[in-house]
């Protein structure tokens, strides 16, 4: 009943937070010099590990599709079953995973850190909103680049099932690209980034605040940054869900 | 400060705490470790709420403020943390113009540089610190950087946390002649939260005790030093028996 009831206390104060950090985006001074810089380090500097897990999800995915297809003499199919699945699923999903590895793990911890070492009550003591400083920065740029790595998910992963379909399993390239065509639409695309903006305001929230939250020293820092990656990896799940269960239902 | 309390997960670390501060004068709480010095003083500054009572500052209740309001009235504070609270990404110069540059609008970049060489100057840093990173500071030089942050917008209130802990007995006396400086050459009303009775008997026009929630003595030093209070008999002994 205690934990539940601290988790419940927990749950509130981050809703505040973000509605807090909501009001405060709008607030000038604006700062776009530290957006930049924070788009720089979630969006540019993710573009490796996204790159590298897009390039072979789309490879195995394409190995795997193929190998079921066959059974129906549906090869032709692989390219667009691919693409859709990429668009619709995997590219929101696994490049807010992996982003949230490496940048949301590094945000808990620097603001943890801050937190602990008293560095985010020194910039409220000086009548500069930490929030407004800190978290704002960090949300706008991951609503925005999470959308951007998922497209940059999205192609290389198309293009190594490309190179999976036409050079190791020997699919004719028309049928794979005019049967991509027919199956995938725009809005397959637009679910997948729609999703994706979700996912960088859920784990930029969540990461932002386990590490405002953090108490307690180093060990306190490293517990709030475990919490805020297994947090946003469930949170990034479950919403996955929620809005595959709303756009396609039962 | 009007019947301040405040617990945190049951245990009761303020228990109906009341004083005033006067306009210029500097202020020290003394106490033990523990003993909720510096939850006091982040009372003070709005980074705690009470859980009973009000803290006013310059006739505005700031412990009924929140958000951007909040954020406004710590304007006419410069604080000094305990380990310095230094932005460790940051250099020394980014620390110290901080205050100007990011509060609002930002003085020309030709003004800041002056306003904070200055304000170094005051703390006895040159130009040679500038560019470096506060992990390249020795503590005493640390807490002179966090000084010179502290006073850079010329706050009307300095709240001060342990300012001489862990330092060598030169910087500690430098460090209070900084405080005597503040005051007397800029008029910036103090508040010190110390466990260093020295330090404290040189500093303050008025000093209280903290013990176990309360404030068991408070007044001139003077009237400190002859208390009958057990605990400030004890506590005071530690320092004025060397003597």
């Amino acid at each position: 009943m205690h934990r539940l009831k601290a988790a419940l206390e927990d749950f509130g104060g981050m809703i505040f937070f973000a509605l807090e950090t909501l009001a405060w985006v709008f607030r000038p001074p604006f700062r776009p010099g530290l957006i930049l810089s924070q788009m720089a380090f979630i969006g540019v500097g993710s573009i490796f590990i996204v790159g590298v897990t897009g390039t072979f999800t789309g490879m195995v995915f394409a190995l795997q599709v193929n190998y079921a297809m066959k059974q129906f003499a549906a090869e032709g199919y692989v390219g667009g079953t691919t693409a859709l699945a990429l668009a619709r699923e995997l590219a929101p999903v696994l490049t807010a995973l992996m982003v949230t590895g490496r940048s949301g793990s590094a945000i808990a911890t620097e603001l943890g850190t801050m937190r602990v070492t008293e560095q985010i009550d020194a910039m409220d003591s000086m009548a500069v909103s930490p929030i407004q400083y800190l978290v704002a920065p960090r949300v706008i740029a991951s609503v925005v680049m999470f959308p951007v790595l998922t497209m940059l998910f999205d192609g290389l992963g198309y293009a190594g099932a490309y190179l999976m379909g036409i050079y190791v399993s020997g699919i004719p390239a028309g049928p794979f690209i005019e049967h991509t065509r027919t199956i995938m639409l725009p809005e397959d695309l637009l679910h997948g980034l729609g999703k994706a903006v979700l996912f960088g305001l859920l784990v930029s929230v969540v990461t932002t605040w386990r590490g405002f939250s953090a108490s307690g020293g180093s060990r306190g820092v490293g517990e709030g940054t475990t919490r805020a990656v297994v947090t946003s990896s469930i949170g990034i799940l479950v919403v996955d869900y929620a809005m595959t269960l709303i756009s396609v239902g039962t | 400060m009007n019947d301040v309390w405040k617990a945190f997960n049951g245990n009761q670390v303020l228990k109906g705490i009341t004083l005033h501060i006067a306009r210029g004068e500097t202020y020290v709480v003394l106490g033990g470790s523990g003993s909720g010095k510096t939850v006091l003083m982040k009372h003070v500054i709005g980074l705690f709420k009470p859980d009973r009572g009000s803290v006013f500052v310059d006739g505005v209740e700031i412990s009924a403020l929140e958000g951007k309001a909040l954020t406004e009235a710590r304007g006419v504070f410069g604080m000094v943390f305990q380990w310095a609270a230094l932005f460790d990404s940051m250099t020394v110069y980014e620390n110290v113009a901080f205050p100007l540059r990011e509060r609002g609008h930002s003085p020309p970049a030709e003004e800041v540089r002056e306003k904070c060489l200055a304000k170094l100057k005051v703390v006895d840093l040159g130009e040679e610190v500038l560019e470096r990173y506060p992990a390249e500071l020795s503590g005493g030089m640390r807490k002179r950087v966090a000084l010179a942050r502290a006073l850079v917008s010329d706050p009307k209130i300095v709240l001060y946390d342990e300012p001489t802990t862990g330092l060598d007995p030169i910087t500690t006396d430098y460090v209070d002649g900084m405080i005597l400086a503040a005051k007397q050459k800029l008029g910036i009303t103090s508040m010190v939260i110390s466990h260093d009775v020295a330090s404290a008997f040189k500093v303050a026009d008025r000093l209280a005790v903290l013990y176990d929630g309360h404030l068991v003595a408070e007044g001139t030093p003077a009237e400190v030093k002859s208390s009958r209070d057990p605990y400030v008999q004890r506590y005071l002994s530690t320092w004025f028996q060397k003597q």
